[in-house]
Order: structure tokens, then sequence, then C-alpha cells
């Protein structure tokens, strides 16, 4: 019995497992964030309790299918640091994610798109610059904010 | 056989189909996209001074080492063939594998920008039914795939009128307005230009920005791919990365720059679609009418620039299962010379991960480690190639290189260095976990070093199972 086809299909077989179950792990471990609807304004309920500075706010309606308004905030913190975080409610699960994706759609070049963006029940949060330590120690307070 | 015509080894003949304005083409189609501009003109002028840092760090190193590379080995598998000559198999197979492996972890972003963009042409509201975006990516997809299916010559044509059209044409739109814009005294949302602001700030903050502006010139490598089709690869290569680099820095920057001086930052920053920074400055120009044409226009830039990724390193590809690397299964090629089962098995892979894509896209931060493994195994690519570029010049010293980096060793050096320096800085900048990661930063790091590891892996084991039988010479032609 020949066994070359064998080892070639396997190789075949572990070449495309060797993409799908990295791919698939991280997408499942990483888990859905659910749409429900959020009271109040989470990232200024999450700044005050992290007792970071809103230095400004200002209201803002993103140019996409199903938003229905939200907030800039302008964060500061004791150590001078400035974060500006942007949100934005939608109106259906459908929208929402379909916003998640287009930002996901333009990354620079072939790295990563500009800012990071947080997905709290129907809000998403841009913020800028994804490093800095405002967003360290809002973060938790952000997941406390919007439960379990 | 024809003098446009060679043949390498057990493999069928190639056509001699490119000259310079293709080979230039093609690296355009790869790097310029007008996706970046919005994204990067929220920096203000301070995107002149990232600009600057990633050509001197990135883009002439690359394009200098593709030049002389290129020339002085002219063969088929691009980066393959360069880093094969410096590290052997090992070394080349897992350069091109990890160029072929990054795409088909990118290949759902820009195949969800193309849907989302024709949405925009189409009706906006498109964009929020996953079906639609499935359908389209889908179609852009394996339509692209059988664009290449046809070969070089098909590949050729399309992406030299492609990115004329959906790359170049908008951008100097986008330039030629934000002239205008300056020209009618409207009122310019930046302060005056002055040398502090063109320099960007580089803290804790903005240092993983600097991966990405790293990689914003990512694929200059890309003619290389194409070298057995090239008519006269010593002359033309250098010409070709020069014309396509001068292109590439006039179209980014100055695009860029116009969208800068027209939109408010605040309004960049809403989750930075290029339409809706389009659509901002198109009705501020008084040119509504405009967005959904230049819509269609930027779908096709989108689809161009996945050609590039998507035929080049595959053709590589076929180039190693060729060499005996990879199971026959893999260098099967059709009369039109493409490898088709190459082909085959990214568009069954690339459709799978694109599934998850579309319809699990609350997964938001998956998606993030997914983009810190891209940027990391393309650092992996160049490492090696500048690696290569500088150990040849001890290792081969004689072999002829039309094109020389200028400077002699001293001259290679700098450039490797800096090719070198910004890549690995790049590479270890990329690891660094965004703040929303920061309770389990570790987790993120260790996720992203083992996702790197196991798409960087396989030619190890490709290479641990090669058999002499496996070589294209040494059995009856497979070609379908």
């Amino acid at each position: 019995m020949n066994m070359t086809p064998k080892l070639e299909h396997g190789l075949v077989l572990f070449l495309v497992l060797m993409f799908l179950i990295p791919c698939g792990l991280i997408v499942f471990i990483s888990g859905e964030v659910p749409y429900r609807l959020v009271p109040g304004e989470p990232v200024k309920d999450a700044a005050q309790a992290a007792g970071i500075t809103i230095t400004s706010v200002k209201d803002t309606t993103w140019n996409l299918t199903g938003a229905t308004g939200g907030k800039v905030y302008v964060l500061t913190d004791s150590s001078g640091n400035v974060v500006t975080m942007s949100t934005q409610a939608f109106n259906s699960a459908e929208s929402r994610d379909a916003a998640i994706l287009l930002y996901n759609a333009h990354p620079v070049g072939k790295g990563k798109p500009v800012g990071s963006l947080l997905v709290v029940g129907q809000y998403l949060v841009y913020v800028t610059p994804a490093n800095s330590g405002i967003l360290e120690t809002i973060a938790p307070e952000l997941k406390k904010t919007t439960g379990p | 056989m024809s003098p446009d015509a060679t043949a390498t080894e057990g493999s069928l003949p190639s056509k001699k189909v490119l000259g310079l304005f293709a080979l230039a083409m093609i690296n355009v189609a790869a790097v310029l996209s007008i996706r970046n501009f919005p994204s990067m003109a929220i920096y203000g002028w301070s995107c002149i001074g990232w600009y600057i840092l990633g050509a001197i760090l990135f883009l002439i190193p690359i394009s200098l080492a593709g030049a002389e590379l290129a020339t002085g080995w002219p063969e088929g598998g691009g980066v393959y063939a360069w880093v094969k000559q410096a590290f052997g198999e090992k070394g080349g197979f897992t350069a091109l594998f990890c160029e072929w492996s990054n795409n088909l972890v990118w290949f759902p972003t820009v195949l969800s920008f193309i849907a989302s963009t024709l949405a925009f042409a189409l009706t906006p509201g498109l964009a929020v039914n996953p079906w639609y975006m499935f359908s389209v990516m889908m179609i852009a997809f394996w339509g692209t795939t059988a664009i290449a299916y046809f070969g070089e010559e098909a590949s050729t044509r399309f992406s030299n009128v492609g990115v004329i059209l959906g790359s170049i044409i908008p951008a100097v739109l986008i330039i030629l307005l934000g002239l205008w814009w300056l020209g009618s005294g409207s009122s310019l949302v930046l302060p005056p230009l002055t040398l502090d602001a063109m320099i960007p700030t580089i803290n804790f903050s903005t240092l993983p920005f600097f991966a990405t502006i790293v990689l914003l010139f990512a694929g200059m490598e890309m003619a290389g791919f194409h070298a057995l089709e090239t008519r006269n690869p010593q002359k033309d290569f250098p010409r070709a990365m020069a014309l396509s680099a001068l292109i590439i820095v006039i179209c980014t920057v100055l695009a860029t720059l116009a969208i800068a001086i027209v939109i408010p930052a605040d309004q960049l920053s809403l989750a930075s679609g290029v339409m809706q920074a389009i659509q901002y400055f198109f009705a501020a120009a008084g040119i509504a009418w405009l967005v959904a044409p230049m819509a269609v226009l930027i779908t096709i830039g989108g689809v161009v620039n996945l050609g590039s990724w998507l035929i080049g390193p595959a053709k590589g590809l076929g180039i190693v299962a060729e060499e005996g690397n990879m199971p026959p299964l893999f260098d099967r090629t059709n009369k039109y010379g493409a490898p088709v089962a190459v082909l085959l098995i990214q568009a069954l892979i690339g459709s799978a991960i694109s599934l998850l894509y579309v319809f699990l896209p609350s997964v938001n931060q998956a998606y993030w480690i997914l983009s810190a493994m891209t940027v990391e195994l393309l650092c992996i690519v160049y490492i090696l190639v500048f690696a290569a570029l500088i150990r040849l010049r001890y290792s081969q010293p004689d072999t002829p290189r039309p094109f020389v980096i200028p400077g002699g060793m001293a001259g290679v050096w700098i450039v490797g260095g800096l090719g070198l320096f910004g890549t690995t800085l790049a590479f270890v900048v990329g690891l660094m976990p965004p703040s929303f990661f920061a309770s389990n930063g570790l987790a993120y790091i260790l996720s992203v070093l083992l996702g790197t590891f196991l798409l960087a892996v396989p030619p190890l084991v490709f290479l641990k199972f090669k058999k002499a039988s496996w070589k294209k010479s040494a059995g009856p032609e497979r070609c379908e």
C-alpha cells in the first residue's frame, strides 16, 4: 500500500488546521459581548469611580447606520495624561456589530487600527490613544459598570 | 522556446509579460491604500513625522534591499529565493510562509473593507446585514482568486487598470480637493505648520503605533514574486522600486494632509471609516454627488490591494512546492501557469476565517490579537530579508548585482541595519497589549506569540517529512 498520498493529505489537513484552530480558539475564547441596554453613561460613571477627571464633554453622533448618539469625553489624570473617549449607542445588535466590523476593517497598512474600540452593551467606546494609564485604570471600572 | 519565455526545471514556461510600469503597479497596488489616509490624518501635521519615520526605518531600506536582491537573484519566489540564498531552504521557506500566512489572517479585514465601502455606493444600511457583507466578501475573494487562475497576463491587466482607477485617481482627487480648499481661502482645521507640529510624540502611549507605522509600507517586495515573468529584471526592478516608492509617498502624504486640513480630528476619529471621511470632505467641498462614484473607485482599489497580496505569495508557495519542499498536491499549476492548488487552499482557509469575522464581530478583542499576529508574522519576513541582504554581501560577494546599494559594506549595513532595527522594534512593540487588556496582559502576549508560532512553523514540519519524489522534475508532469 502506498503511504505517500496519506502523508500528503495529512499534511494538507495539518496546514488547514494550523490556521483554523488558533484563529477559531482565539475567537471563541475571547467570547462575544452581548447586546443589552446599559443604563446611564458608562464612561462618565467609570471615570468618576476611578478618580479620573473629565475635562470636557460634548454630544456626537457617528455617521453610521443605527447610531443613535453619544458623547466625546476628554479625560485627564493626575500625571497629566490625556485620553479621548467617544461613546456611541446603537439601536440594534446588528448595527453595533457592523460598526465593530467597520473599525476592524480599517487597519493602517497591514497593522492595527488607530486607537482601540471597547464594546459595552449597546455602546461602542472609541479610545485614542490605545495605550494609556487612564484606559488601564478605567477599563476594570467599565467592566464593573456594565456588569456580568 | 520563444525568447520571451523561460522555464525552470520541470515547470511550465513563464511568459515574459511584465515591464517597468507593470512591476511598479504591482507594488503600488500592494501598498497604496486610501483606507489609511483618514486614520493617519487624525495625527494632523505630525503624520508627516510618522511618515518620515516609516520611510527611514522601512520604505527606503526595503526598496533598496528589494532592488539589490531582485536584480542579484531574479528567480521566482521573491523573498523565498532571496532568503534561501542566505540562510538555506529552511529560512527561505519560513520567510515566504510567514508572508503567505499573515495574509490569511488579514484577508477578512480587507474583504470587509471592500464590502462596507461598496455598501456606501449602494445603500449604506446594507453594511449592517451580515449576509450582504459575507456575500460581497466571498464574491470579491473568489473573484480575485479566479483572476489569479488565469495567470500573470490577466492579473497584470487587472492590477494595472485597477490600481489607477481605485488607488491613484482617488488619491489624486483628494489631493486636488485639498489644493482647491487651500486656494479658496477656506479655513483650515489644523494650526499653522511648524517644525514642532510635524514631530510625532513618541512615548508609552504611542509606542504600539510605531509597529503600525513601520509596516505602513509593507508590500514593496511584492514585485519580486513576479521575477520569472519580468522581461528585463536587472534593469526594471530598481526602476520599478523607485517609481512605486515615489507614487506611494506622494499620494499618501499629500492625500493624508488634504484630509487633515479639511476634516476636524474629532470627525475623523468616529470609527475612522474612509467613506465617512470622504462624505464629510466632499460635502464640505460641495460635491456630495461624487461620494457614490468615489466609493466604487475605492472598492476597486480594495480589490486590487487584495489581489496583489493574494497572488504574489501564492505564486511563491507554488515555487516552493515545485522545488519539492511541499507535497506534489501543492505544486499543481494550470495551463496559465497559476498555482491552482495553493490558490484553492488559500481561498478555502480565507473563507472560513471570514465567516468567523462576519458572524462573530463582537469578539472585538480577538481581532486585535489576530491583527497583532499579522504584524508579528510580517516582521519575521522582513527581519529575514534584511538579514539576508547583509549576509549575502559576505557569502556571495561576487554574484553580479546589476543594482548595488551604494556605499559598499557600510552602505549595506546602514540600509540593512535601519530595516532590521525598525522591524525588530516593531516586532517587540507589536507585542505590547493595549490598555484594555491590562488585567491579562501576559495572556495577551502569550496568545500572540503562540498564534504567531503556529502560523510560522508549518515549513519546518513540511521539511521534516520532505521526500525526494516531491520535486516536480522527479515525476511525470503534474499540470492539469
